[in-house]
């Protein structure tokens, strides 16, 4: 039987890979798209969420919105020079024609994993903030939920929102300390694994190769999100952060995973954002990290078979 | 003619290494020792640095320095290299005394007679911080400043997020690392794995090489042993403030090097001392990031202030401690 996933997403280029990927596996079955702000602010996320649905022929699956801003401080504003203004690669496209459901992402999360216990896996891969309001809302989800697998973090390598901390922790840190510090299971599948699984412009071609509506819409918004990979890295093609955490989903073995807890930090001036997982201790006392729960923290990736199971499900 | 060279230590066994390496090294002369705060109060630290200088047969001057961090409380490092900082090993009370006077001035006026200096500090950063804020010229003198600290985008070892050195003394590190000094970052990660000694390596020094210095060297840090193996679960001793020797040394034993911006985080509820590196250059792209960074980005007009280590050859600087473990016969 399929797994059950929900996706709290901001679309964004590489979430509509990520959605895409989800939709064609058969692993999984996708029973809710939430949005949130990150890419793009989050009443766009919606309307991008809803696009890709219909590009996918998939308007059966509900999407509901969530929050506009992070818990303490305001959204810091959409990253135009990496997705696009409109979070498609400066793509125009037509508005949907369906609407969001009635409820908010929060909770629709909550319904979701309250009605099917043990069922239900979260997949976040925009900021947590959504999440945090979900728990918040409704604690015993921690209990019902199967699993929680988000993009974001970086446990032992640098940022890219910062030099310290990773785009999508980096958006809500208190929302993100509250979702590793809740009693389930939570893997952070970060820029530690997705830094490594790379996407070159021969693999991207695969997309272009395919006749499918889904494959035509990502050959369509990718090319200002390669530029931004070029610029910035130096990249031929592009780093797979979100559709690594899909791919985690459906086959957790392609990653080496270690057992941390994971503190995020709120303050700082330089590093706010930044997860730090404890690996050693001395006999410095580091009372922030005792008792919080061991996150999954993929290390390592098989990243050529990551993208090989990607390009096989375009 | 032998390059100039001055040590900053918080004296405890793996900067007794790196100083002796220092002093047996033909191509290096120390010209001054400066004892700060750190592993050891500067009292300790200095007989732990007097102890090893005259080991070596040598005399140079030791002068200590500042005996707590710039604003924060001290945290000893007595459960890693024991009570006395040299694995409790009982050795004698050095004859040779510290020079009268502060680390601090002994800094200015050494670096100010010596242009082109190399400036190794092996502790928290505090006797250099009170030196380039009080004299900040003296840093176009200094021909590179090769500091043991921090760690580039991975764990520390006194927190998740920093290294000891710069965590103990967070302030100081930023006024260091903003001073304008050509400063080389060897980060604590640099100095574990393959740069480990083995138990046979230990071995090979105590048996082989087997010379008075090759012994000290080992037992000085017999608590550093089984502190690396209990607490950070190591395998082997590691040596840090040698490796940052060997690198100072030998510039071509560090096999992967670039400058980057590196801020020291001196906020942060879990992040005091993290050594903030830019090594994918994301701080000109996110506004994010500019009101933070911009005052060191145009201090430097654009020129990233560090250069960070990250690969060494670790033969290679094994070899080079076991050269200098075997060179005290052969020099007067």
């Amino acid at each position: 039987m399929p797994r059950k996933i929900i996706i709290d997403t901001d679309p964004g280029v590489d979430d509509s890979m990520a959605i895409f990927f989800a939709l064609n596996s058969p692993e999984l079955e996708v029973i809710g798209l939430t949005t949130i702000y990150g890419n793009v602010h989050t009443s766009l996320a919606t309307t991008n969420a809803l696009r890709l649905l219909e590009i996918a022929a998939r308007t059966d699956i509900p999407v509901a919105q969530g929050a506009n801003d992070p818990l303490a401080i305001p959204y810091g504003g959409p990253v135009p020079f990496v997705h696009g203004a409109d979070g498609q690669g400066d793509a125009n496209l037509p508005p949907p024609s369906t609407c969001a459901v009635d409820q908010s992402a929060a909770v629709f999360i909550i319904e979701q994993i309250m009605r099917q216990p043990g069922e239900v896996t979260l997949v976040p891969i925009g900021p947590l903030t959504n999440i945090a309001l979900a728990l918040r809302l409704e604690p015993r989800i921690a209990q019902r939920v199967r699993e929680v697998v988000l993009m974001g973090g970086n446990a032992l390598g640098p940022g890219n929102a910062t030099p310290a901390a990773e785009a999508n922790i980096h958006n809500d840190p208190e929302a993100a300390d509250v979702v590793f510090g809740a009693p389930w299971q939570v893997t952070m599948v970060g820029l530690d694994v997705t830094h490594t699984v790379h996407m070159t412009s021969a693999d991207l071609e695969a997309y272009a190769r395919s006749s499918k509506a889904t494959a035509r819409h990502i050959v369509h918004i990718l090319p200002k999100y390669r530029q931004y990979f070029e610029d910035t890295y130096g990249c031929d093609g592009i780093f797979v952060h979100d559709s690594s955490a899909i791919a985690y989903a459906i086959d957790p073995t392609l990653f080496t995973v270690q057992r941390w807890p994971v503190r995020v930090e709120t303050s700082g001036l330089f590093s706010r954002g930044k997860t730090w997982p404890l690996v050693t201790q001395t006999d410095h006392r580091l009372p922030e990290w005792e008792g919080r729960p061991l996150v999954n923290v993929p290390t390592r990736v098989d990243g050529r078979r990551v993208v090989d199971l990607i390009l096989s499900r375009i | 003619m032998p390059r100039k060279m001055i040590i900053d230590t918080d004296t405890a066994s793996d900067d007794a290494v790196a100083i002796l390496m220092a002093l047996q090294h033909p191509d290096i002369k120390v010209e001054l020792v400066t004892i700060v705060a750190g592993n050891m109060p500067v009292a300790q630290g200095s007989i732990n640095a007097r102890y090893t200088i005259e080991l070596c047969g040598k005399d140079v001057p030791v002068v200590e320095g500042a005996d707590a961090p710039l604003t924060r409380e001290i945290y000893r490092a007595y459960f890693f290299h024991g009570p006395d900082g040299m694995g409790n090993m009982n050795y004698p009370t050095p004859k040779l005394q510290p020079r009268p006077g502060h680390a601090v001035q002994a800094l200015i006026d050494t670096i100010e007679a010596n242009p082109g200096i190399m400036l190794v500090t092996l502790g928290p950063l505090t006797n250099v911080a009170l030196a380039v804020a009080q004299a900040p010229y003296i840093v176009k003198n200094v021909s590179r400043c090769v500091v043991m600290g921090g760690a580039a985008c991975t764990v520390g070892n006194i927190t998740p997020a920093a290294e000891y050195n710069i965590w103990c003394d967070p302030e100081a590190a930023r006024m260091v690392f903003h001073s304008g000094l050509p400063i080389e970052m060897v980060g604590w990660e640099l100095c574990r794995g393959e740069a480990n000694l083995s138990d046979e390596e230990m071995r090979y020094c105590k048996e082989t090489i087997n010379t008075p210095l090759a012994h000290f060297a080992i037992d000085c840090n017999y608590s550093a042993l089984e502190a690396n193996r209990n607490w950070l679960g190591d395998p082997g001793l590691g040596l840090p403030d040698p490796v940052a020797m060997a690198i100072a040394i030998d510039p071509t034993i560090c096999t992967r090097s670039s400058k980057h911006f590196v801020e020291i985080e001196c906020d942060g509820t879990f992040t005091r001392g993290m050594t903030v590196v830019d090594q994918c250059g994301v701080t000109p792209y996110d506004t994010a990031n500019v009101a933070m960074w911009q005052g060191l980005i145009s201090k430097f007009d654009r020129q990233p202030n560090v250069t960070v280590c990250w690969e060494l050859d670790a033969a290679r600087w094994k070899a080079l401690l076991y050269q200098c473990l075997q060179q005290q016969e052969e020099r007067p």
